[in-house]
């Protein structure tokens, strides 16, 4: 009987979705996207930055230092500057990012085997880019002309879990924790805010259902489409990315359904707390999507963070998932070594849908 | 006298959803401090565990060269080099530095050795960092410690100026690009959800029987979101003010072209709310559009670091054109004179947004 119930709840959302194009292509197509766009785009690596020369030496070594600069593939030529007073001009535009300075002299001086200056002036704005184009281009620079003096101690590094350092290793698995906190919990809250908001939920309330016949029924549908999710995206990266698979998928699959339990207990607690749509959606961005992008270790390791905001990093479930997630994929490790973030993940879940509950069950009584 | 009845009516509305304001203010303060706090560029406090095989005073020192900068926190030191597998599987230690027995001998000797680091590469961009960080090190502690024959020729010395940002810090890009992903945020998603509420409720037909003209009523859903877009700049100035972040420009050039990108952003709205039924097909929508735009904007990810493609289509997200105005404006201290080519993308992203709402609002 009780089943019953809830099949037919589940039935009839599912055939809501069915009949909304937009909501199932939102459903379906966007964690592609989110993983093709994401996939490219994050890297930390520059190249091609755009660099202005002011040559005021007009010597054969200032044109090889400009070369050495262009041969690499980090730096591209965009603009040639006759006069000092350009320098400020060419970085407000944004024509460059870095500016070389070589002044006269500078042959003279190199080649008397003294220090030979040179300026490099870089635009701070972007403050990453700023960073990366600041080292490579001191690098450049002071390995230019000079010959190795002799070394005793060298440091052998040996990269281990992505020897290649490529980043969309990094980043593929970690966009699992990401796409999937994104999708179910928006998906849920705005199913059950959307009864609220246009009255259909006292309907629910007159009828026999009981509160957890409604919400399992209500969570079916959106489960499998998370469960959908997750299988495109886990696909889409290891057959279009090539992220090489060292864990057991057994392992990665089973704490996957864990998690997506969880971000549909987080969908749950969100409507059971808001009255809008419109309150659910900005709700479900600030509680799950900006942290699972920048508070889980995606692109901002957390140990750099200060401690405080560290113990605010362990509040949100994208941060464990990360970890399970690089570890199983790239590290190859299984649940004798991720168990802790694997219990913290469960303990979570638990304490969502039972709070859930309880909020939701005080509205209905 | 049916406007400003109708703004009356669209801004009660607007401050009775107090979950929704509170969410607002909280992107444009809570999420900037958090934000300017957590997400530092320099890379501190590495994990690092150290296996010394040598435990001599030559090997203890080059521990003490990788910790005391403050670049690496020694989290264990271990004897046994077999161990620190299980620091790098459970992610305790990002990097591992093994030491050979012998280190402090050869070094007396001037002999040729290798010092051995494994680093974890499941965070590329880490895993960079601590090579370069450790090489560093070691660099600086054989200058220090090992009798090299005469230095080379001092060569090229490169001064580095960074403009704009001297500390190079990560504070000002971080406020300056939450205080833009905010205004994005709230410029789509309220006029969107604003005008398909009443489609969805119905009361859209009971304000197309009224005198009200289609323009004074797409005016009346368009404007209170670019009052709190414009009001909610206030708290977070008071921000930029606390975190030190540099006003070079003119504010008040900074505040128009906040309301140009307002209008733009709010020209996506409508145009969303246009092609929905549903207020949650407006409001996925929304989310599938506003994400591209952020992506693609230079907030998040350097647009320098993407493909050639996506820096491409990069131009045609508002909110980057914005980002490089409110950067210009606050860091760099430009006018107009420099920032115009964004003013004009600016327009012409949103010209055809509100062309193709506005033909569709029409027919329905």
């Amino acid at each position: 009987m009780k089943l019953k119930r809830i099949a037919a709840v589940a039935t009839k959302e599912a055939r809501e979705v069915l009949r909304d194009p937009i909501t199932l292509g939102v459903a379906l197509l966007m964690p592609l996207i989110m993983l093709l766009l994401f996939g490219y785009a994050i890297t930390l690596d520059v190249d091609d930055i755009a660099l202005g020369v002011l040559d005021e030496d007009h010597s054969p070594a200032s044109r090889q230092l400009q070369q050495a600069f262009t041969a690499s593939d980090t730096f591209r030529l965009s603009a040639s500057l006759q006069h000092h007073r350009e320098v400020e001009r060419t970085l407000q535009e944004g024509e460059a990012r870095l500016v070389l300075v070589i002044p006269s002299g500078f042959q003279r001086r190199l080649y008397r085997g003294e220090a030979s200056p040179v300026q490099l002036v870089v635009d701070g704005s972007y403050s990453a880019t700023a960073t990366l184009v600041s080292q490579r281009a001191m690098a450049i620079a002071r390995g230019f002309e000079r010959q190795e003096g002799s070394t005793l101690l060298s440091l052998d590094t040996r990269v281990w879990f992505n020897p290649s350092l490529s980043s969309v290793h990094t980043v593929v698995p970690a966009l699992y924790a990401v796409i999937l906190m994104a999708f179910p919990p928006l998906l849920t809250a705005l199913a059950l805010v959307r009864e609220k908001e246009t009255g259909t939920i006292q309907q629910i309330y007159a009828s026999p259902l009981s509160a957890a016949q409604f919400l399992c029924g209500k969570l079916v549908p959106y489960g499998v489409i998370a469960c959908l999710q997750m299988a495109m995206v886990i696909a889409a990266g290891l057959l279009w990315f090539g992220v090489p698979f060292h864990g057991s998928p057994g392992v990665l699959l089973a704490v996957s359904l864990l998690y997506v339990l969880c971000t549909l207990g987080i969908g749950l607690l969100v409507s059971a707390v808001t009255s809008t749509q419109l309150a659910a959606m900005l709700a479900v961005l600030i509680i799950t999507l900006m942290p699972s992008f920048l508070f889980s270790g995606l692109l901002f390791p957390i140990f750099t963070m200060p401690y405080l905001l560290q113990l605010y990093t362990l509040l949100f479930p994208g941060r464990y998932f990360v970890d399970i997630a690089r570890g199983v994929v790239l590290k190859g490790v299984g649940v004798e070594v991720l168990w802790p973030s694997i219990t913290v993940v469960a303990l979570y879940t638990l304490l969502i849908l039972v709070l859930a509950a309880w909020r939701l069950k005080k509205r209905v009584a | 006298m049916r406007l400003p009845s109708l703004l009356h009516k669209e801004l009660i509305q607007f401050t009775r959803d107090r979950v929704v304001l509170f969410l607002i203010l909280w992107l444009y303060t809570v999420e900037v401090v958090i934000c300017a706090y957590a997400l530092s560029l320099d890379m501190q406090d590495l994990p690092l565990v150290v296996a010394d095989a040598d435990h001599s005073p030559a090997s203890r020192e080059l521990v003490r060269a990788f910790t005391e900068s403050g670049d690496f926190r020694l989290m264990a030191q271990l004897d046994d080099p077999a161990a620190v597998t299980g620091y790098l599987e459970r992610g305790q230690a990002r990097a591992v530095l093994v030491i050979g027995e012998g280190f402090a001998r050869h070094l007396l000797e001037g002999s040729e050795q290798q010092l051995q680091l494994l680093v974890d590469g499941s965070n590329a961009n880490t895993a960079a960092v601590a090579r370069g960080y450790a090489l560093q090190t070691v660099e600086a502690f054989q200058r220090q410690w090992a009798a090299l024959p005469e230095t080379p020729a001092p060569g090229v010395i490169p001064h580095l100026r960074t403009w704009y940002n001297p500390g190079v810090t990560n504070v000002s890009f971080v406020v300056l690009s939450m205080i833009t992903l905010a205004g994005l945020m709230v410029g789509v998603a309220h006029p969107a959800a604003s005008i398909v509420r009443e489609k969805e409720a119905g009361t859209i037909e009971q304000l197309m029987v009224t005198p009200v003209r289609t323009e004074e009523l797409f005016f009346a859903k368009t404007l209170p979101t670019l009052l709190v877009g414009l009001v909610a700049l206030f708290p977070s100035l008071a921000l930029v003010g606390w975190f030190g972040v540099p006003v070079r420009g003119s504010l008040a050039l900074f505040f128009c072209l906040t309301a140009l990108f307002l209008i733009s952003a709010i020209g996506l709205g409508v145009l969303v709310a246009a092609i929905s039924r549903t207020l949650q097909q407006a409001l996925l929508l929304t989310f599938f559009g506003l994400f591209p735009l952020m992506f693609l904007s230079g907030t998040l990810v350097p647009v320098e670091s993407m493909p050639r493609l996506l820096q491409a289509a990069s131009l045609a997200s508002p909110l980057r054109h914005y980002l490089d105005i409110t950067l210009g404006i606050f860091l760099k201290g430009t006018g107009l004179d420099i920032l115009w080519p964004h003013v004009l993308a600016l327009v012409l992203i949103g010209l055809p947004l509100y062309g193709i709402a506005w033909v569709i609002f029409r027919r329905q």
